[in-house]
């Protein structure tokens, strides 16, 4: 089997996606806490919420409408948490801040199960997406190549606007020292606020992608949450690099765990995150020096 | 132009300044002076909107700006170069500028990035250099340099001079007096009596976090009794 160039090619793919999938989660938690130091739990129950609309939409405007909408509705939502929650618990110290979101969690997990039920919801593949291509002769789904594109367009354009335009200089000033951003006149608490919004809208666009390949249901909030904040602290908080290092790994230590050692792949991720921790406390690549 | 009214602030549960008072006038250079820990650097922190106030008021050209948010102050035209100069780690030495540079485009005959590369040319060439790659000396003339870029009315300075090798000193000292015969007003804290009375038209000086003496420089300096007393020269 593992000399096979086509499990390799096969297995690869497959962390790549999910690597992707987490780089769109952890990208907008990091930042935002980088930035403003504020713990979001209820981040994985924005990805359920954009899958759940992505599902319902999915069935009046097609899929791709479904697509396009989820995220800007995840943002909307995030923008009312954000004037009714959020922003008064910003002062509030962070055990609040994990006790108020982790509270979310719940009210969350029971509000989608009284819309939309317990059972598992599923959506339609767009149909140019269907089928499979061959690729290093390995027959993958086309879909799924699209969630690894799509990540990278994402990881693209975030860099691009984080390195190269004034408002990525005035984020990665707040992320470096928010009071002295302050004192060179930038609207800090505005810019957490679009960061926020923003980090919303990309965990609502990662459900919405990942409902048409996982099975759409109450708790996958919950069960990407886990996840989410290992790459996070794995990669380095408030880093978008360190969003991109810790998704890679965990996807590639996950997924190639799980075929090569798998009477060990549950604990490989957690002893990584412990050695981490150990070696590295700040993470592999932290924003601040 | 800068007016303290029985200020009162500090850290938490410490309050370190207890109904200060002075005034910054237009066109001078005020040096606040006093020993470590005296509550020098809190006034200025405390300007800024950093520290919350318990008491008093702090105007600004006739508007009280004590209560406002640190951006609006410093949108008001209060450049606040602090002690441990918070050059951003992550940004260029041009994205530095270019922060300041582009928030407070430039009035007629204001700071620009030419023209504080002018009054610096080290920072000229280290443009490319990170944030987190500037000597001491550097990074205080980057300070200063994303102070005056945004055009300021007033500068306010957190010992400028510390840490830094005497010909660093003399430097930073030459050319805040040229900023001085410009006529930029400016608030100076420092340690070092020879270079804060060599540029400063007024002294005040705080012990326990309330201001114990005021004066001209000429006064302080023939004044070996106060200066051996809430000074230790």
């Amino acid at each position: 089997m593992t000399t096979d160039v086509g499990f390799w090619v096969l297995q690869t793919l497959n962390a790549l996606q999910l690597s992707m999938l987490l780089f769109l989660l952890s990208v907008g938690l990091t930042v935002i806490f980088g930035l403003m130091h504020f713990v979001n739990l209820a981040h994985g129950s924005l990805y359920a919420f954009g899958a759940y609309v992505a599902a319902t939409l999915a069935g009046v405007l097609g899929t791709w409408g479904a697509f396009l909408l989820a995220p800007l509705a995840v943002a909307a939502l995030g923008a009312v948490l954000y004037f009714t929650l959020i922003r008064s618990q910003r002062r509030a110290g962070p055990m609040a801040q994990v006790l108020v979101t982790f509270g979310l969690i719940f009210v969350a997990v029971d509000a989608t199960r009284l819309i939309w039920g317990d059972l598992p919801i599923g959506i339609a593949i767009p149909q140019v997406l269907e089928g499979q291509l061959a690729l290093l002769g390995v027959e993958y789904p086309v879909y799924r190549l699209f969630i690894i594109v799509l990540g990278l367009a994402v990881l693209g354009v975030l860099t691009a606007v984080l390195t190269r335009t004034q408002v990525g200089a005035m984020i990665r000033a707040g992320v470096d020292n928010d009071q002295m951003a302050a004192c060179v006149g930038i609207n800090v608490e505005r810019m957490f606020f679009l960061v926020f919004v923003v980090g919303c809208a990309l965990a609502g666009l990662a459900g919405a992608v990942a409902a048409p390949v996982l099975s759409v249901t109450p708790d996958m909030g919950l069960q990407i949450l886990i996840p989410t904040l290992i790459v996070i602290v794995i990669g380095g908080l408030g880093s978008l690099k360190g969003a991109v290092a810790g998704s890679l790994i965990f996807g590639f230590v996950q997924t190639f765990g799980a075929v090569l050692l798998p009477s060990f792949s549950s604990v490989l991720i957690y002893a990584l995150l412990a050695a981490v921790l150990v070696t590295r406390p700040e993470g592999l690549l932290p924003a601040k020096g | 132009m800068l007016d303290l009214t029985d200020l009162s602030s500090g850290y938490g549960e410490t309050q370190v300044l207890h109904g200060l008072s002075l005034r910054a006038e237009p066109g001078r250079v005020l040096a606040i002076l006093g020993r470590n820990g005296a509550g020098k650097s809190t006034t200025l922190k405390t300007i800024m909107g950093l520290l919350p106030l318990r008491g008093g008021s702090v105007s600004f050209d006739g508007e009280t700006i004590s209560g406002l948010a640190p951006f609006d102050i410093a949108r008001r035209g209060l450049a606040y170069v602090p002690e441990t100069r918070d050059i951003f780690r992550s940004l260029t030495v041009r994205e530095n500028l270019d922060l300041a540079a582009r928030r407070f485009p430039c009035p007629q005959g204001g700071w620009t990035v030419e023209r504080v590369i002018a009054l610096f040319p080290r920072l000229g060439e280290r443009l490319d250099n990170g944030g987190d790659q500037l000597s001491g000396g550097e990074a205080q003339m980057l300070a200063i340099a994303r102070g005056l870029l945004m055009n300021p009315r007033l500068l306010i300075l957190d010992e400028p001079t510390e840490g830094l090798a005497p010909i660093i000193v003399r430097l930073i000292h030459d050319k805040l007096a040229e900023l001085k015969r410009d006529g930029l007003s400016m608030v100076l804290v420092e340690q070092n009596f020879g270079f804060a009375t060599s540029l400063a038209d007024d002294v005040v000086v705080v012990s326990k976090g309330s201001i114990v003496w005021r004066g001209s420089t000429a006064a302080i300096r023939a004044d070996h009794e106060a200066q051996h007393r809430w000074l230790g020269v």
